[in-house]
């Protein structure tokens, strides 16, 4: 059953976090709750306090500015799916929120819940590593925003002190020429954990030469991780099938996967290759 | 590559003479269906009485041990504590494990066990201590402070490590909880004739019935000091074990089954039962108990796991002229139903298929794993998993084509299969398989590295119970004075539309609309006991029974009317609330007319029969020849998969699953069944085990026991083939089961197919796939 908890409801931001500093230890933003009530139930986690977030206005909304899309921490999944801004600027956003649980649970996970959950799994992660996100962390005393990559630090830990909220991920609109593509690998069709999950988007000039690559993965690694040497050997020259199958290796390189329930190590470095040289091939085209 | 042809044709089937009927067949709206659809149906843990206490099972977390300490005085006297039972309060009732001396066998030690554990426990989830209080959270605390120690015992996990000498012994006296053999022919000889000696191992793992619903309940002391306990269950007679258990007269328990959100044979078990009755007995309180999907998941039965090893000699031509096969089963740390479920597997084992010699062996072996049962085909999806794939291995050994060995050896009408039971239904085997595989259509072509194959898989299963347990069923039926029509019968509704099939046939035999019957089920006390509902046995069992109740009254009813139109009985019908004279329908008189006619002159209009499945007697287990089951259901299922070569994904394409069920009573429950049984059945093919680690289990949750979405397959499509040939009511064969069985070994078979290299394990992952193609390369 669940524990005992107190419920706190704040109306503005400021409110909320006036709550998450007052609170004593144990205390918990809880957004869409997918992530923590299951974790209470289970015993994993025993908040005493909860903050509820998901109400507040200056968290919510999808908006493009300044050249960045910005989204607001607790949109949800199926928000995401029906904002035509994302799937026309982050199309390898939009396929992630597309294969991500099953309509029920889109309709309560936020993004910035899956993201502040620091899973190794989370599905929004790849895709927002390789759009070169940021993300806003607000506390009574300001805000900074702090590139993903340095947000996560491990196996769910992040640099989000608890008396900070996740506010808002940005991440520059990608330029026309920009292409990409997210593939997840999991045990079923829907409502599956990732296996592993490559995210890609590359930049490739009228030359045929790539100016930019970004890959990340997910549930291969502590923490959803970018495949920096593969992005390297891939930045200034064409994509030639020899070079992405040696790219793709790299990816697979970058890698440190465990065995668990759902696959070995072994197979995790497999697919995180194949995935890989196929995204990337798929770009070429 | 591809074992199989890329177009199959059947031929038309065989002419039948199955007359048109006014409500059978018909795919009407089961009279279960709105409350259902609208959240009326008061389920088991839907239901609340005042005053009612809340239970929960304090549980072993080791596999193996003895308890040293067991202290629940800290529990016992935490405020809103009603009461905390451990064995030392119980009566010395055992909970039966086991049908004892109905297998041939002596009563196993292990089959008579505690209902809660005394000294020993013997694997994760015994049941330890029963706490009941005020609210949940009570209930919950006190678990917290029940302090006991153990001291951990050697475990063995394996049934083959278990069959060891010096192994350590589950329960006494060995680790054999039953053995079962088939000797048929003349095995050395027809080896000797043989051509080609093909051999196999297939393993099949734990599987998880995943209802919707778990286990629960609530049970109250009433007035005339009877324990009623109203609970999800597929079995009201247990209230006899329940009895004993409790130490009560049997006529003092009462179940009152609820509709069940999903049985599968998980719940053919006694689970909540002994404990809410021994709860509301020493608290003169309702109590209720619900298990939360960890604890169902974790304390509850599994699907067996087999292992089996066939090896079939053939000649050159297709034809099996030998077959010898061995089944290792894991019973778990308890015996169950665990004799049974290895009895039908071996009695499957050989498949539907006509084998002159034949040596089966089976043994079913305790662990320190979760205990093994019921689960929906009873043995026959894993006997069905090797002997099909096995089809497919000679079929490749002799490069022929699968469906031409399957033909050659298909058993027909009047053959004996493996224990020399008469065959006396229609078998259409290479009907059901060339349908399906028809079905199929055009195969689509590879994509690269994803490869296309099909495969298919024919099985025989059985339905009604084991002849040598002597089943019966009771129906009643009666008509109102208004015409209306009221049905009595113990059958437990699991979803399947048992008691819809029950209202339909009655509105058939008496022509009223169904929504004109009104059935009353499931209560041990107050309906006609109708037996389980398991074994795909209850619409040929009480289907029966209450045909033959309904065509009773029916009798009473013309031979009145007879009189009334001065016409020979055989000359009137019955129909939309009607009697009626057949060759002038306009002189008629309506049923509630008649009813009272009948009354005001003392005439029965109600009628309770008693159907009787045919009596055998035991068979000798050390050869099983003679008749085991009252008949067999034939079909099968194909299917065609994508199998991504370089990530080993599976992508089930085109499904189809043809079945000769006899005759449909409602043609929509019929395609209903085969659906969600070729699902279940897919699953286990693609995605479900439940893993255990040396006794522990890994998967107690629905995130890590994945079953299927409704994105992972498409629709398995239905063919619903009516031979009448069937000894339920109108020629009806069963269902239930045998729509999972074939599934998964038709899955097997088309990976095998796709990708060129046989899988020999369920179930069928990414990385098996992987792994298989290594071995190739
Ligand atoms: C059935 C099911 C299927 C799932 N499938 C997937 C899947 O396919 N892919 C996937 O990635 N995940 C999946 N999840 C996990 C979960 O749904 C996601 O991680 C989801 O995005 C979490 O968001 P939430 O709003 O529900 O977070 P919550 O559960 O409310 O919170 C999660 C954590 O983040 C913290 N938090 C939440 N919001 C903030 C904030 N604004 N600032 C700071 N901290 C915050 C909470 O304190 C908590 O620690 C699944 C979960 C379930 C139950």
């Amino acid at each position: 059953m669940l524990p005992e908890f107190e419920l706190l409801m704040p109306r503005t931001l400021s409110e909320a976090l006036e709550m998450l500093t007052q609170a004593r230890e144990g205390v918990a933003p809880i957004a869409g709750g997918t992530n923590l009530v299951v974790d209470m139930r289970g015993g994993r986690h025993r908040p005493s306090v909860l903050v509820n977030v998901a109400g507040l206005e200056e968290l919510r909304g999808i908006r493009r500015e300044n050249g960045h899309v910005v989204i607001g921490a607790t949109t949800t999944v199926a928000e995401l799916l029906e904002e035509p801004l994302i799937a026309e600027a982050a199309p390898v956003l939009w396929s992630a929120a597309r294969v991500f649980a099953n309509p029920l649970v889109r309709n309560r996970a936020t993004v910035g819940g899956n993201l502040a959950d620091a899973s190794p799994a989370a599905d929004t992660a790849p895709p927002l590593l390789v759009l070169d996100a940021e993300v806003q962390l607000t506390s009574k005393e300001g805000s900074r925003w702090v590139p993903l990559d340095e947000f996560f630090l491990g196996v769910r830990q992040t640099l989000r002190q608890p008396d900070e909220l996740l506010t808002a991920i940005r991440f520059p609109v990608p330029p026309s020429g920009a292409v990409g593509g997210f593939y997840k690998l999991g045990l079923r069709k829907a409502d599956a954990i990732s296996v592993a999950s490559v995210a890609v988007v590359v930049e490739v000039g009228e030359d045929g030469t790539c100016r930019k690559a970004r890959i990340a993965m997910g549930a291969v690694a502590p923490r959803p991780i970018r495949a920096y040497e593969a992005e390297k050997l891939l930045e200034g020259r064409v994509l030639t099938p020899e070079l992405v199958a040696e790219a793709a290796h790299l990816c697979a390189e970058a890698t440190s996967p465990i065995d668990d329930i759902r696959a070995s190590a072994a197979y995790r470095k497999h697919v995180v290759e194949v995935l890989a040289r196929r995204l990337l091939s798929e770009e070429r085209r | 590559m591809g074992l199989y042809k890329s177009k199959y044709t059947a031929k038309p089937l065989p002419p039948v003479d199955l007359p048109e009927l006014r409500v059978v067949g018909k795919p009407l709206r089961r009279v279960d269906a709105l409350a259902k659809a609208v959240g009326k149906t008061v389920y088991a843990g839907d239901f609340s009485m005042p005053g009612m206490l809340y239970a929960k099972v304090f549980r072993s977390t080791v596999p193996s041990a003895r308890i040293k300490r067991l202290d629940v005085s800290k529990a016992r006297a935490l405020p809103g504590v009603a009461c905390v039972l451990t064995a030392e309060d119980l009566p010395d009732g055992k909970l039966v494990t086991d049908i004892p001396g109905q297998t041939g066998q002596k009563v196993r030690k292990g089959s008579l066990t505690s209902v809660l554990a005394r000294d020993r426990v013997r694997f994760v989830g015994e049941p330890i201590a029963l706490v009941a209080a005020e609210t949940l959270e009570i209930a919950e605390k006190a678990l917290e402070m029940i302090e006991i120690e153990y001291e951990e015992l050697p475990g063995v996990f394996d049934p083959l490590e278990a069959m060891k000498p010096g192994a350590p012994i589950v329960y006494e006296p060995d680790n054999i909880v039953a053995r079962w053999k088939i000797r048929k022919g003349d095995v050395h000889a027809g080896m000797a004739e043989a051509d080609l000696i093909i051999e196999n191992t297939y393993r099949v793992p734990f599987v998880e019935h995943a209802y919707l619903e778990p286990e629960a309940g609530v049970a109250w002391v009433d007035e005339r000091g009877v324990i009623n306990i109203r609970v999800s269950t597929q079995v009201v007679e247990h209230f006899r074990s329940i009895a004993k258990a409790v130490g009560v007269p049997q006529n003092k328990i009462r179940t009152i089954g609820t509709m069940v959100g999903g049985g599968f044979g998980g719940k053919e078990d006694i689970t909540v039962e002994i404990f809410l009755a021994l709860l509301a007995k020493h608290t003169q309180r309702p109590v209720k108990l619900v298990y939360t999907r960890e604890e169902s998941m974790m304390s509850q039965s599994k699907r067996h796991p087999f292992i089996i090893t066939h090896r079939t000699g053939v000649k050159r031509n297709g034809r099996i002229v030998a077959a010898e096969i061995d089944l290792v089963a894991d019973s778990g740390a308890y015996p169950y139903l665990s004799p049974y479920v290895l009895l039908y597997a071996v009695v499957m084992a050989t498949g539907p298929y006509r084998i002159p010699n034949v040596r089966v062996d089976g043994v079913a072996v305790a662990t320190n794993n979760p205990f093994t049962s019921a689960f929906r085909g009873f043995g026959g999806p894993q006997a069905a998993f090797a002997y099909e794939q096995q089809m497919d291995a000679i079929a490749e050994a002799l490069g022929m084509d699968p469906m031409e060995v399957r033909r050659i050896n298909y058993l027909r009408t009047g053959d004996t299969n493996a224990t020399g039971q008469v065959i006396e239904s229609a078998a259409w085997l290479e009907e059901t398989a060339t349908r399906a595989l028809e079905a199929l259509g055009e195969k689509e072509p590879d994509r690269g590295s994803v490869k296309i194959g099909r495969g298919v898989a024919s099985y025989f299963q059985s339905y009604g119970r084991i002849t040598w347990l002597h089943d019966t069923s009771r129906a009643w039926v009666g008509v109102e004075l208004d015409g209306t029509v009221v049905v009595r019968s113990g059958v437990p509704d699991l979803g399947a539309g048992q008691v819809n099939s029950l209202a339909q046939i009655t509105a058939e035999v008496l022509g009223v609309p169904l929504d004109q019957v009104t059935v009353y089920s499931t209560d041990s006390a107050l309906t006609p006991l109708a037996g389980t509902s398991t074994a795909t046995r209850q619409l040929y069992m009480s289907g029966n029974a209450v045909y033959q109740a309904a065509s009773a009254v029916r009798k009473v009813l013309l031979d009145r009317a007879s009189k009334h139109f001065e016409e020979d009985p055989k000359d009137l019908d019955m129909a939309e609330g009607r009697i009626f004279v057949k060759h002038n329908p306009e002189q008629s008189i309506s049923l509630a007319e008649m009813a009272q006619i009948c009354a005001a002159e003392g005439l029965p209009l109600s009628n309770l029969a008693l159907f009787r499945a045919p009596f055998t007697d035991p068979l000798d287990p050390e050869n099983l020849q003679g008749r085991v089951f009252p008949d067999f259901t034939f079909g099968a299922q194909a299917v065609e998969v994508a199998v991504d070569t370089e990530t080993g994904e599976i992508t089930l394409l085109k499904s189809v699953a043809c079945h000769d069920i006899g005759r449909a009573i409602n043609r929509a429950a019929v395609e209903g069944q085969i659906e969600g049984g070729s699902s279940q059945g897919l699953g286990y093919a693609l995605l479900e085990e439940y893993v255990m680690e040396e006794g522990i289990p890994k998967t107690v949750t629905l995130s890590e026991y994945l079953i299927p979405t409704s994105m992972d397959f498409p629709p398995t499509k239905a063919i619903v083939l009516e031979s009448g040939s069937g000894k339920g009511p109108f020629g009806a064969k069963g269902i239930g089961e045998p729509s999972l069985t074939p599934a998964a070994a038709a899955v097997a078979n088309a990976v095998a197919d796709a990708i060129g290299v046989r899988i020999h394990e369920l179930p069928i992952t990414p990385e098996k796939v992987l792994e298989a193609l290594k071995r190739i390369k």
